[in-house]
């Protein structure tokens, strides 16, 4: 693999240990590009995801996270470069796709029940009616989250934590190969930020699905990520394991991004704030 | 004994009441939910720029629907394509939009010939849906079958990309498309209501009966049909109290949603 060092700020440089290239790829993103008039918001970003695996993706604000989630999920349209998901182009696989958007991005007060929003997630419309077989799928994905209770509940009414396990329900519902999360639990109490981070540490277990968690908590970098991918103005600066990238030098560097919490590195500590 | 139900134009108001109603607030549960309250006002603003334009062309005041549509659903569009390239927030496009057309509107009456067929503006301003006339009821009629059958088919999608465009998105829904069409609907059934309750009260046409039900609704299907429901009932009570009255009826059709209101508020779901 190719050198890694750490640059005189100490901010992870290079490629370090990455994932056995004979696993079987579910996001594979090869020099990715993505100018907007007047900015280069990413720059010729390549890695990959093999199955199962649980990517963390940090770096300082602005550094192209946003842009990158946006456009692997056809949100924005590239410069050049390709994404391929499941070998296949990204736009042709997006229901292999699960999604959980930072809470700020939906309209929490429309009227609906939290079954209205996995039902609409499965039929990729919203539905007036629903059908006994879409109830029990609902119930059981939501029992899976730990959120059984949450079936009927108004979206309205429903907690910051409870909001990102609905959330992480409706997009686990179509079983996808990858799940997608923005931030999950910017603006969540302690407690649900605690509650969500154990079933994150669940989907990191799973063999089956792999995931991209955006985050600057690093409790989360931490407990959950198999592979750490840093992005710093709009390049892929590092890519390695926690452990490589969560080292004396590196950490500090991450750490500012989440506003200096160092204590955060060990599970049983507070949970540093996110953006 | 003749009763007001029994009168051709009493007739024909009940019923153009009764649909405009009902569409200002089928319109109104998705225009309401996306916070874009203030484009109803906006575009009678833009309307009355319509209106002006087909004034000057020489064309009845009958028959200005037919100049006063084209140009408010291009000022919909408009807004549209200013809010995708979300350089500017709904209400400050909608706000530039309207005040431009009202501008140009005001310009374009001073520009007319003083032989021209004369212009009640109180009629613009307030409405006149006692002088609906056969003609009017067609177009009342036609629009009301094309927006429902539009939106019945697209509500799914629309209700989707209303609560999250990105999810819906991801969904395969196409919410630029769903968006457009919403706003040039939204312009569609405001020229036609203006004729009902006038440039001035057309937005609380759209606006109240949506808010009302949203009080009240749990889930959107719920929400719309009880929106209908409102608008259409409170248009019909408005217009019979009006009668006996003897007073305004555009004024008290919104004066009568704006008791619906009212009790919405005691009856808000806790």
């Amino acid at each position: 693999m190719s050198a890694a060092h750490a640059d005189p700020e100490g901010l992870p440089q290079g490629h370090f240990s990455l994932p056995d290239p004979s696993l079987p790829r579910v996001l594979e993103v090869e020099g990715l590009t993505v100018d907007v008039p007047g900015r280069r918001l990413l720059d010729d970003v390549s890695f990959w995801v093999p199955k199962g695996e649980f990517v963390c993706l940090c770096g300082p604000n602005g550094a192209g996270k946003s842009t990158f989630l946006k456009t692997v999920l056809g949100l924005m349209a590239p410069t050049s470069g390709s994404i391929r998901i499941l070998g296949k182009p990204a736009q042709k696989a997006l229901r292999d796709v699960g999604y959980v958007p930072q809470r700020k991005t939906s309209d929490m007060t429309f009227p609906a029940r939290s079954i209205d929003l996995i039902v609409a997630s499965m039929r990729g419309s919203w539905p007036l009616r629903i059908r006994e077989e879409e109830r029990v799928r609902a119930s059981e994905i939501l029992r899976h989250v730990g959120g059984e209770k949450l079936l009927e509940k108004q979206i309205a009414r429903l907690s910051g934590g409870e909001t990102q396990r609905v959330f992480l329900a409706r997009a686990l519902v179509n079983k996808p190969s990858l799940v997608i999360l923005d931030e999950p639990t910017a603006g969540v109490d302690v407690k649900g930020r605690a509650e969500f981070l154990d079933l994150l540490a669940e989907i990191s277990a799973s063999d089956e699905l792999a995931a991209i968690l955006v985050t600057h908590n690093l409790a989360a970098v931490a407990r959950c990520a198999e592979r750490v991918v840093y992005l710093d103005a709009g390049r892929v600066s590092a890519w390695g394991l926690p452990s490589e990238l969560l080292g004396q030098a590196s950490l500090s560097a991450i750490s500012a991004v989440a506003g200096g919490d160092h204590a955060a590195h060990s599970h049983h500590h507070p949970l540093p704030d996110e953006e | 004994m003749e009763t007001m139900f029994d009168l051709p134009f009493m007739q024909r108001a009940l019923i153009a009441g009764a649909v405009v109603g009902g569409l200002c607030a089928m319109i109104g549960v998705f225009v309401v939910q996306r916070g874009l309250s203030f484009i109803g006002d906006g575009l009678a603003h833009a309307a009355f720029g319509g209106i002006a334009l087909g004034l000057l062309l020489g064309v009845s005041l009958e028959r200005m629907t037919w100049v006063a549509l084209p140009f408010t659903v291009m000022i919909a569009l408009g807004i549209g394509y200013v809010l995708r390239r979300g350089s500017l927030r709904g209400d400050v496009a909608t706000g530039v939009f309207s005040a431009i057309s009202f501008a140009l509107g005001v310009l374009l009456l001073g520009l007319r010939s003083n032989d021209g067929p004369q212009v009640n503006v109180e009629t613009v301003l307030f409405g006149s849906i006692l002088a609906i006339s056969p003609e009017d009821l067609i177009t009342v009629g036609v629009v009301g079958v094309a927006t429902s059958l539009l939106l019945a088919f697209t509500w799914t999608k629309l209700a989707y990309a209303t609560f999250d465009p990105e999810l819906a998105a991801l969904s395969g829904v196409k919410v630029a498309a769903l968006d457009y069409m919403l706003l040039a609907l939204t312009a569609v059934v405001i020229v036609v209501a203006v004729k009902t309750v006038g440039i001035a009260l057309v937005s609380s046409f759209v606006v109240i009966p949506a808010a009302t039900a949203k009080m009240v609704g749990r889930s959107i299907g719920r929400v719309a049909l009880l929106a209908i429901a409102i608008g259409m009932i409170g248009s019909t009570i408005g217009l019979i109290l009006s009668y006996h009255a003897n007073v305004a009826s555009g004024a008290t059709i919104i004066l009568t949603l704006g008791a619906v209101f009212g009790l919405g508020l005691l009856f808000k779901k806790k």
